[in-house]
Protein backbone atom coordinates (compact mmCIF):
# COMPACT_ATOMS: atom_id res chain seq x y z
CA UNK A 1 0.00 0.00 0.00
CA UNK A 2 1.07 3.52 -0.74
CA UNK A 3 1.85 5.54 2.37
CA UNK A 4 -1.21 7.67 2.99
CA UNK A 5 0.04 9.77 5.89
CA UNK A 6 3.45 11.28 6.57
CA UNK A 7 5.13 12.74 9.64
CA UNK A 8 5.28 16.16 8.03
CA UNK A 9 1.71 15.95 6.80
CA UNK A 10 -0.15 15.10 9.98
CA UNK A 11 -1.09 17.25 12.97
CA UNK A 12 -2.58 16.55 16.36
CA UNK A 13 -6.34 16.61 15.93
CA UNK A 14 -6.32 15.04 12.45
CA UNK A 15 -8.89 12.27 12.09
CA UNK A 16 -8.47 9.02 10.21
CA UNK A 17 -11.15 7.96 7.73
CA UNK A 18 -13.78 6.04 9.74
CA UNK A 19 -14.12 2.38 8.79
CA UNK A 20 -17.62 0.89 9.08
CA UNK A 21 -18.09 -2.87 8.68
CA UNK A 22 -21.09 -5.09 9.25
CA UNK A 23 -19.85 -8.24 10.97
CA UNK A 24 -21.84 -11.26 9.81
CA UNK A 25 -22.12 -14.64 11.53
CA UNK A 26 -20.28 -16.13 8.55
CA UNK A 27 -17.40 -13.74 9.29
CA UNK A 28 -17.43 -14.66 13.00
CA UNK A 29 -17.46 -18.36 12.08
CA UNK A 30 -14.54 -17.86 9.71
CA UNK A 31 -12.61 -15.96 12.38
CA UNK A 32 -13.33 -18.72 14.91
CA UNK A 33 -11.94 -21.32 12.52
CA UNK A 34 -8.89 -19.31 11.50
CA UNK A 35 -8.04 -18.14 15.03
CA UNK A 36 -8.87 -21.39 16.79
CA UNK A 37 -11.11 -19.55 19.30
CA UNK A 38 -14.34 -21.58 19.01
CA UNK A 39 -15.87 -20.35 22.28
CA UNK A 40 -19.61 -21.14 21.89
CA UNK A 41 -20.51 -17.52 22.71
CA UNK A 42 -19.22 -16.75 19.21
CA UNK A 43 -20.54 -19.68 17.21
CA UNK A 44 -23.57 -21.17 19.06
CA UNK A 45 -26.56 -18.83 19.01
CA UNK A 46 -28.59 -20.86 21.53
CA UNK A 47 -25.63 -20.94 23.94
CA UNK A 48 -25.15 -17.17 23.60
CA UNK A 49 -28.86 -16.57 24.33
CA UNK A 50 -28.67 -18.80 27.40
CA UNK A 51 -25.86 -16.58 28.61
CA UNK A 52 -27.77 -13.33 28.35
CA UNK A 53 -26.92 -12.17 24.83
CA UNK A 54 -29.37 -11.59 21.98
CA UNK A 55 -27.25 -13.96 19.91
CA UNK A 56 -23.65 -14.76 19.05
CA UNK A 57 -21.12 -12.03 19.71
CA UNK A 58 -17.99 -11.24 17.72
CA UNK A 59 -14.58 -12.03 19.20
CA UNK A 60 -13.09 -8.97 20.88
CA UNK A 61 -9.94 -9.54 18.88
CA UNK A 62 -11.96 -9.59 15.63
CA UNK A 63 -13.28 -6.10 16.46
CA UNK A 64 -9.72 -5.08 17.38
CA UNK A 65 -8.49 -6.40 14.03
CA UNK A 66 -11.00 -4.20 12.18
CA UNK A 67 -9.86 -1.20 14.22
CA UNK A 68 -6.23 -2.01 13.34
CA UNK A 69 -7.26 -2.20 9.67
CA UNK A 70 -8.78 1.31 9.93
CA UNK A 71 -5.48 2.60 11.33
CA UNK A 72 -3.47 0.67 8.73
CA UNK A 73 -5.52 2.09 5.84
CA UNK A 74 -4.69 5.60 7.04
CA UNK A 75 -1.06 4.89 7.88
CA UNK A 76 -0.21 3.15 4.63
CA UNK A 77 -0.33 -0.52 5.55
CA UNK A 78 -0.32 -3.09 8.30
CA UNK A 79 3.46 -2.89 8.75
CA UNK A 80 3.10 0.76 9.83
CA UNK A 81 1.09 -0.20 12.91
CA UNK A 82 3.40 -0.22 15.93
CA UNK A 83 0.91 -0.80 18.72
CA UNK A 84 -2.73 -0.96 19.71
CA UNK A 85 -4.43 -1.07 23.11
CA UNK A 86 -8.16 -1.41 23.74
CA UNK A 87 -10.75 -2.14 26.40
CA UNK A 88 -13.58 -4.46 25.39
CA UNK A 89 -16.49 -2.40 26.73
CA UNK A 90 -19.56 -3.87 25.05
CA UNK A 91 -20.02 -6.93 22.86
CA UNK A 92 -20.65 -6.60 19.13
CA UNK A 93 -23.57 -8.82 18.07
CA UNK A 94 -23.57 -10.80 14.84
CA UNK A 95 -25.08 -8.58 12.17
CA UNK A 96 -24.06 -5.38 13.94
CA UNK A 97 -22.11 -2.67 12.15
CA UNK A 98 -18.92 -1.53 13.84
CA UNK A 99 -17.51 1.90 13.06
CA UNK A 100 -13.86 2.46 13.91
CA UNK A 101 -12.45 5.96 14.35
CA UNK A 102 -9.17 7.57 15.30
CA UNK A 103 -7.68 10.96 16.01
CA UNK A 104 -4.02 11.97 16.12
CA UNK A 105 -2.96 12.94 19.64
CA UNK A 106 0.79 13.44 19.15
CA UNK A 107 3.45 13.49 16.45
CA UNK A 108 7.01 12.53 17.43
CA UNK A 109 9.07 13.48 14.39
CA UNK A 110 12.35 12.40 16.02
CA UNK A 111 11.05 8.92 16.78
CA UNK A 112 9.10 8.74 13.52
CA UNK A 113 5.89 7.82 15.30
CA UNK A 114 2.37 9.18 15.55
CA UNK A 115 0.04 8.44 18.47
CA UNK A 116 -3.71 8.18 18.06
CA UNK A 117 -6.77 7.87 20.27
CA UNK A 118 -8.93 5.16 18.70
CA UNK A 119 -12.40 3.78 19.37
CA UNK A 120 -15.15 1.63 17.93
CA UNK A 121 -18.92 1.97 18.30
CA UNK A 122 -21.90 -0.11 17.15
CA UNK A 123 -24.78 1.24 15.04
CA UNK A 124 -26.68 1.65 18.33
CA UNK A 125 -23.98 4.03 19.52
CA UNK A 126 -22.65 1.58 22.09
CA UNK A 127 -18.95 1.81 22.76
CA UNK A 128 -17.52 -1.54 21.69
CA UNK A 129 -13.84 -0.64 22.05
CA UNK A 130 -12.92 2.15 24.46
CA UNK A 131 -9.80 3.63 26.04
CA UNK A 132 -8.18 2.87 22.71
CA UNK A 133 -4.69 3.94 21.81
CA UNK A 134 -2.56 3.18 18.79
CA UNK A 135 0.85 4.16 17.52
CA UNK A 136 2.04 4.10 13.92
CA UNK A 137 5.43 4.47 12.24
CA UNK A 138 5.27 6.92 9.35
CA UNK A 139 7.73 8.05 6.69
CA UNK A 140 8.94 11.62 7.05
CA UNK A 141 7.43 12.86 3.80
CA UNK B 1 -15.27 -36.08 62.47
CA UNK B 2 -14.10 -32.87 60.80
CA UNK B 3 -16.50 -29.96 60.77
CA UNK B 4 -17.82 -28.71 57.50
CA UNK B 5 -16.57 -25.24 56.76
CA UNK B 6 -18.91 -23.56 54.33
CA UNK B 7 -16.58 -20.59 53.96
CA UNK B 8 -13.69 -22.78 52.92
CA UNK B 9 -11.68 -21.41 50.03
CA UNK B 10 -11.87 -23.72 47.02
CA UNK B 11 -8.68 -25.69 46.56
CA UNK B 12 -8.21 -24.46 43.02
CA UNK B 13 -8.22 -20.67 42.89
CA UNK B 14 -5.66 -18.39 41.30
CA UNK B 15 -3.78 -16.28 43.81
CA UNK B 16 -0.65 -14.16 43.96
CA UNK B 17 1.54 -17.25 44.29
CA UNK B 18 0.76 -17.92 40.63
CA UNK B 19 2.32 -14.64 39.49
CA UNK B 20 5.32 -15.43 37.33
CA UNK B 21 3.92 -18.70 36.05
CA UNK B 22 4.79 -18.90 32.34
CA UNK B 23 3.35 -20.89 29.47
CA UNK B 24 5.40 -21.35 26.31
CA UNK B 25 4.63 -22.31 22.73
CA UNK B 26 7.94 -22.46 20.89
CA UNK B 27 8.79 -23.27 17.30
CA UNK B 28 5.51 -22.31 15.68
CA UNK B 29 5.74 -21.94 11.91
CA UNK B 30 3.49 -19.20 10.50
CA UNK B 31 1.08 -20.91 8.10
CA UNK B 32 0.48 -18.56 5.17
CA UNK B 33 -2.81 -20.21 4.18
CA UNK B 34 -4.20 -19.96 7.69
CA UNK B 35 -3.06 -16.34 7.93
CA UNK B 36 -4.86 -15.63 4.64
CA UNK B 37 -8.10 -17.16 5.99
CA UNK B 38 -7.65 -15.08 9.14
CA UNK B 39 -7.23 -11.92 7.06
CA UNK B 40 -10.29 -12.80 4.93
CA UNK B 41 -12.41 -13.34 8.05
CA UNK B 42 -11.53 -9.82 9.24
CA UNK B 43 -12.12 -8.22 5.83
CA UNK B 44 -15.46 -9.92 5.15
CA UNK B 45 -17.09 -8.67 1.96
CA UNK B 46 -14.81 -5.62 1.82
CA UNK B 47 -11.87 -7.67 0.55
CA UNK B 48 -8.23 -7.62 1.59
CA UNK B 49 -6.32 -4.34 1.69
CA UNK B 50 -2.96 -6.15 1.46
CA UNK B 51 -3.21 -9.68 0.07
CA UNK B 52 -0.35 -11.87 1.26
CA UNK B 53 0.45 -9.70 4.31
CA UNK B 54 -0.07 -11.29 7.72
CA UNK B 55 -2.32 -8.91 9.73
CA UNK B 56 -0.66 -7.68 12.95
CA UNK B 57 -3.43 -9.12 15.12
CA UNK B 58 -2.51 -12.58 13.83
CA UNK B 59 -0.60 -12.48 17.13
CA UNK B 60 -3.90 -13.87 18.47
CA UNK B 61 -2.98 -17.09 16.67
CA UNK B 62 0.78 -17.41 17.11
CA UNK B 63 1.02 -15.90 20.59
CA UNK B 64 -2.23 -15.84 22.55
CA UNK B 65 -4.01 -18.97 21.40
CA UNK B 66 -1.38 -21.67 22.08
CA UNK B 67 -0.19 -20.18 25.36
CA UNK B 68 -3.61 -19.30 26.79
CA UNK B 69 -4.86 -22.80 25.96
CA UNK B 70 -2.24 -24.03 28.42
CA UNK B 71 -3.05 -21.36 31.00
CA UNK B 72 -6.79 -22.01 30.99
CA UNK B 73 -6.14 -25.74 31.01
CA UNK B 74 -3.88 -25.46 34.07
CA UNK B 75 -5.76 -27.33 36.80
CA UNK B 76 -3.56 -25.79 39.50
CA UNK B 77 -4.60 -22.31 38.40
CA UNK B 78 -8.27 -23.23 38.17
CA UNK B 79 -9.47 -20.62 35.66
CA UNK B 80 -11.58 -22.23 32.95
CA UNK B 81 -13.05 -20.70 29.82
CA UNK B 82 -16.60 -20.82 31.21
CA UNK B 83 -17.71 -17.32 32.09
CA UNK B 84 -14.37 -15.87 31.15
CA UNK B 85 -14.31 -12.29 29.84
CA UNK B 86 -11.46 -10.80 27.82
CA UNK B 87 -11.46 -7.26 29.24
CA UNK B 88 -8.40 -5.50 27.82
CA UNK B 89 -5.73 -6.15 25.21
CA UNK B 90 -2.49 -4.41 24.28
CA UNK B 91 -0.17 -5.39 21.44
CA UNK B 92 3.14 -3.84 20.42
CA UNK B 93 4.30 -4.93 16.99
CA UNK B 94 8.09 -4.74 16.77
CA UNK B 95 8.65 -6.51 13.45
CA UNK B 96 6.23 -7.76 10.78
CA UNK B 97 5.59 -11.50 10.80
CA UNK B 98 5.66 -13.36 7.46
CA UNK B 99 4.53 -16.78 6.30
CA UNK B 100 7.20 -19.35 7.12
CA UNK B 101 8.58 -17.46 10.11
CA UNK B 102 9.34 -19.58 13.18
CA UNK B 103 7.97 -17.93 16.33
CA UNK B 104 8.58 -18.66 20.01
CA UNK B 105 5.72 -17.38 22.17
CA UNK B 106 5.11 -17.09 25.88
CA UNK B 107 2.52 -15.75 28.28
CA UNK B 108 3.42 -14.90 31.86
CA UNK B 109 0.97 -14.29 34.68
CA UNK B 110 1.69 -10.71 35.77
CA UNK B 111 -1.08 -10.06 38.29
CA UNK B 112 -3.88 -11.82 40.13
CA UNK B 113 -6.49 -9.86 42.06
CA UNK B 114 -9.90 -10.71 43.43
CA UNK B 115 -12.56 -8.01 43.67
CA UNK B 116 -16.27 -8.47 44.37
CA UNK B 117 -16.02 -12.20 43.88
CA UNK B 118 -14.36 -11.95 40.51
CA UNK B 119 -10.79 -12.83 39.59
CA UNK B 120 -8.79 -10.32 37.53
CA UNK B 121 -5.92 -12.05 35.77
CA UNK B 122 -3.29 -9.92 34.03
CA UNK B 123 -0.83 -11.53 31.65
CA UNK B 124 2.20 -10.33 29.70
CA UNK B 125 2.83 -11.84 26.31
CA UNK B 126 5.92 -12.00 24.17
CA UNK B 127 6.73 -13.51 20.81
CA UNK B 128 10.20 -13.69 19.30
CA UNK B 129 11.79 -14.78 16.03
CA UNK B 130 15.38 -16.01 16.32
CA UNK B 131 15.48 -14.42 19.76
CA UNK B 132 14.37 -10.98 18.59
CA UNK B 133 10.95 -9.64 19.63
CA UNK B 134 8.23 -9.47 17.01
CA UNK B 135 5.29 -8.84 19.32
CA UNK B 136 4.72 -8.11 23.00
CA UNK B 137 1.81 -6.93 25.04
CA UNK B 138 -0.61 -7.46 27.87
CA UNK B 139 -4.07 -8.85 28.36
CA UNK B 140 -6.59 -8.69 31.19
CA UNK B 141 -9.14 -11.44 31.79
CA UNK B 142 -11.98 -11.44 34.29
CA UNK B 143 -13.35 -14.73 35.58
CA UNK B 144 -16.06 -15.63 38.02
CA UNK B 145 -14.47 -16.33 41.39
CA UNK B 146 -14.40 -19.79 42.90
CA UNK B 147 -16.43 -18.80 45.98
CA UNK B 148 -20.17 -19.46 45.73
Amino acid sequence: MRAAATLLGVRAGDEIAPLARTVTQAQIDAYAEASGDRNPLHVDDAFAREHGFVGCIAHGLLTTAILVEAVARWAGGFDSVASVAVRFSRPLLRGDTITCTGQVTAVDAAAGTVSLAVAAVSQRGERVLSNGRAQVRLPRD
Amino acid sequence: MPTLDCEETPSHMPDRSHVGRTYRADGQVIDGERAARFAEAIAGDDGLIEPGVVPPTYAAVYCLSPTLAQLFGDAELGIGLAGLVHAEQEFSFHQPVRAGDVIDASVRIASVAERRGRVFLGVELEATRAGRPVCSGRALFVAAGGAP
